[in-house]
């Protein structure tokens, strides 16, 4: 049971600056999810936690220890990787057992209780080249787990298997963890998992660390608007107004859009203003007016394009045609530079 | 159904062209002298008189009236060839993969691994006189240890290009796992990465041993008499009397195949596997 505590920690490739100098702390059995889109940084940290790439500056601590002098071999994480990297010379068995052996340990009951925990128990014996990705990155997931790293590193492990496998794993990978308390590090591309599994979000993008909270803090209260837009499945309405002073409250100008009900706090000049497509509602008495101008029907949802604006509404929703009047629900306002207000 | 006549036929021409020279080598290895060249009657495919003669001639029984006894046997070609080809295969391998594997997983640019092919921009025999006198002068003539040095030299590039490419496409996250379970580099390398590169190895291995093995003039400038090779002592087969002695010329070459047909059919399951990396994400 180890935290992880990032301190300035700086990667550079040449002239590319991959990570910006970032400060994170994974506390001590915490399940945190490093969410981002592709090259944002989020593996390049991963892979210096893991001791694969040695850091261009900052530090590394597990616990009170400084990882910096310590050989990947040695730092006692487990690692799965995106590609499973399974030993497709080996058995099964042989490969799940791969870190007892190494260690000298017998790997016999230990190994049997892996294989019953992840289904793979009939497996055992069988060549492992040949195995479906679903029981590949599944056996990777064991080969790391049995060894009881305090620390478990996870790098876009879901990403390869089916959709309907990945819903299970995300289950599978969420009790296990409960189970053994690790701390555990996981990096993901899919906000799905992110949320669903994670305890805090560390949400990366272009090597700089956005913002860390829990998935409702980043859902309901981004940092910025590249959090925003980010998460949420369509991401968060981010529109260009002018925010307009009317006596402690601000109104934002939207242009021919409307004027937007009064929110709180001081705010001047060109900001965007931010809500969650989830949460608009029809309302023909509002000040903000827009046309219709698509309606995608998928299954249990309906997402109605209004404009720039997108909102979703339950499947049985009858939407008008022509020009509507909505509210946005809880608002966000970001400055010109896209932090938040 | 033109199309598929017209394959037929291109698929028949070149079966012909490659397999009626062997066929006839074949044909020629049982025949007695008599038939060795149409002296009166027909050429025929199919021996009149079949006969191992021309096998017992080479390893020194008989002789007929017509050829005088070989002065030598075939015996210790056969020898020098197995052994300055695997052991030239051996050198090859062993400093090729070595080289391939550092360079593929730690070297940076690309100029030492072009320097490397560059020696095969380079005709062996451009370097042939210079080596023979150094051969000379260190002792190295006319043994199979120094001309399988120098095979293990000449196909050194091609052992480490081939084993180049098949590292640079096995994914460094396969020992990345094994490190990070605890492994040791060198221990990563011999359980991990080695046995995971069986069937590149295999392939290369066959490869630059029918390089060496079917080698002539290398062996010519650097063996004399002792430690002749197979297709040197091959060239040697004629007799004052009856010229080229074809029968006995056949039935070396029958022999000559051996050696790689059997390799190949040993490690034929990792050259029809070739290089699958089955468990990753291709």
């Amino acid at each position: 049971m180890t935290a992880i505590h990032l301190q300035g920690l700086t990667k550079r490739f040449g002239p590319f600056t991959a990570l910006q100098p970032m400060d994170l702390e994974i506390r001590d059995g915490e399940f945190l999810a490093l969410l981002g889109p592709s090259g944002c940084g989020k593996s390049t940290t991963m892979n210096m936690i893991a001791g694969m790439e040695k850091p261009t500056g900052g530090r590394i601590l597990f616990g009170d220890r400084d990882m910096g002098a310590v050989p990947m071999a040695r730092r006692g994480v487990g690692f799965v990787f995106q590609n499973y990297a399974i030993f497709t010379h080996m058995t099964v068995r042989q490969n799940l057992d791969y870190g007892l052996r190494m260690a000298g340990v017998d790997p016999g009951p230990r190994t049997a209780a892996m294989a019953e925990l992840l289904g793979l128990t009939d497996l055992l014996d069988r060549p492992s080249q040949g195995l479906s990705v679903n029981i590949l990155q599944r056996l990777a997931i064991g080969r790391s787990a049995i060894m009881e790293p305090a620390i478990f590193l996870l790098d876009e492990p879901l990403s390869n298997v089916d959709a309907a496998f990945r819903a299970v794993m995300r289950t599978e990978l969420k009790s296990l963890q409960r189970q053994f308390r690790q701390t555990m590090v996981y990096v993901t591309h899919d906000q799905l998992e992110a949320m669903t599994m994670a305890d805090r979000i560390a949400v990366m993008d272009h090597g700089v660390l956005q913002q860390v909270g829990t998935p409702l803090q980043v859902y309901n209260r981004p940092a910025n608007t590249f959090v925003a837009r980010f998460l949420g499945a369509p991401g968060m309405n981010l529109l260009p107004g002018h925010a307009v002073q009317s006596g402690s409250a601000v109104q934002v100008d939207l242009g021919p859009i409307g004027l937007t009900p009064p929110l709180p706090g001081p705010a001047s000049g060109p900001v965007t203003y931010g809500f969650r497509p989830e949460e608009v509602t029809l309302d023909p008495a509002s000040p903000l007016k827009l046309p219709v101008t698509h309606v995608e029907r998928i299954g249990a949802r309906c997402i109605v394009h209004l404009g720039p604006v997108k909102a979703v509404f339950p499947a049985g929703t009858e939407i008008p045609s022509g020009v509507v009047g909505f509210t946005p629900g809880k608002p966000c306002l970001f400055d010109a530079k896209g932090g938040r207000i | 159904m033109t199309r598929a006549i017209l394959r037929t036929l291109a698929i028949l021409a070149a079966l012909a062209v490659t397999l009626i020279p062997i066929l006839w080598m074949v044909s020629m290895a049982f025949k007695p002298p008599s038939e060795w060249q149409a002296a009166g009657e027909a050429l025929t495919w199919v021996p009149r008189a079949p006969t191992l003669d021309n096998f017992r001639y080479l390893f020194g029984q008989g002789g007929s009236d017509l050829i005088a006894t070989l002065d030598r046997t075939a015996v210790k070609p056969i020898l020098s060839s197995l052994l300055s080809a695997s052991v030239g295969t051996l050198i090859a391998m062993t400093c090729g993969t070595a080289a391939a594997y550092g360079l593929s997983r730690f070297g940076s640019g690309a100029n030492l691994p072009l320097a490397l092919i560059q020696l095969r921009l380079f005709p062996p025999m451009a370097v042939m006189i210079p080596v023979m006198m150094m051969w000379a002068f260190l002792g190295l003539m006319d043994t199979w240890f120094g001309l399988a040095l120098v095979y293990g030299i000449v196909t050194l590039p091609f052992a480490f290009w081939l084993m180049k490419t098949f590292f640079d496409d096995m994914p460094k996250e396969i020992e990345e796992a094994a490190l990070v379970e605890g492994c040791t580099r060198w221990r990563v390398f011999t359980r991990v990465t080695l046995p995971m590169m069986a069937a590149p190895l295999a392939a290369a291995s066959l490869f630059v041993f029918i390089l060496n093995w079917s080698d002539y003039l290398i062996a010519l400038l650097l063996t004399t008499r002792e430690w002749v090779t197979i297709p040197v002592y091959m060239a040697s087969l004629s007799s004052s009397m009856t010229g080229q002695l074809y029968g006995a010329k056949a039935a070396l070459g029958l022999i000559a195949a051996v050696p790689p047909v059997v390799l190949g059919v040993l490690i034929q399951k990792h050259l029809v596997r070739g290089l699958t990396f089955g468990a990753l994400k291709q």
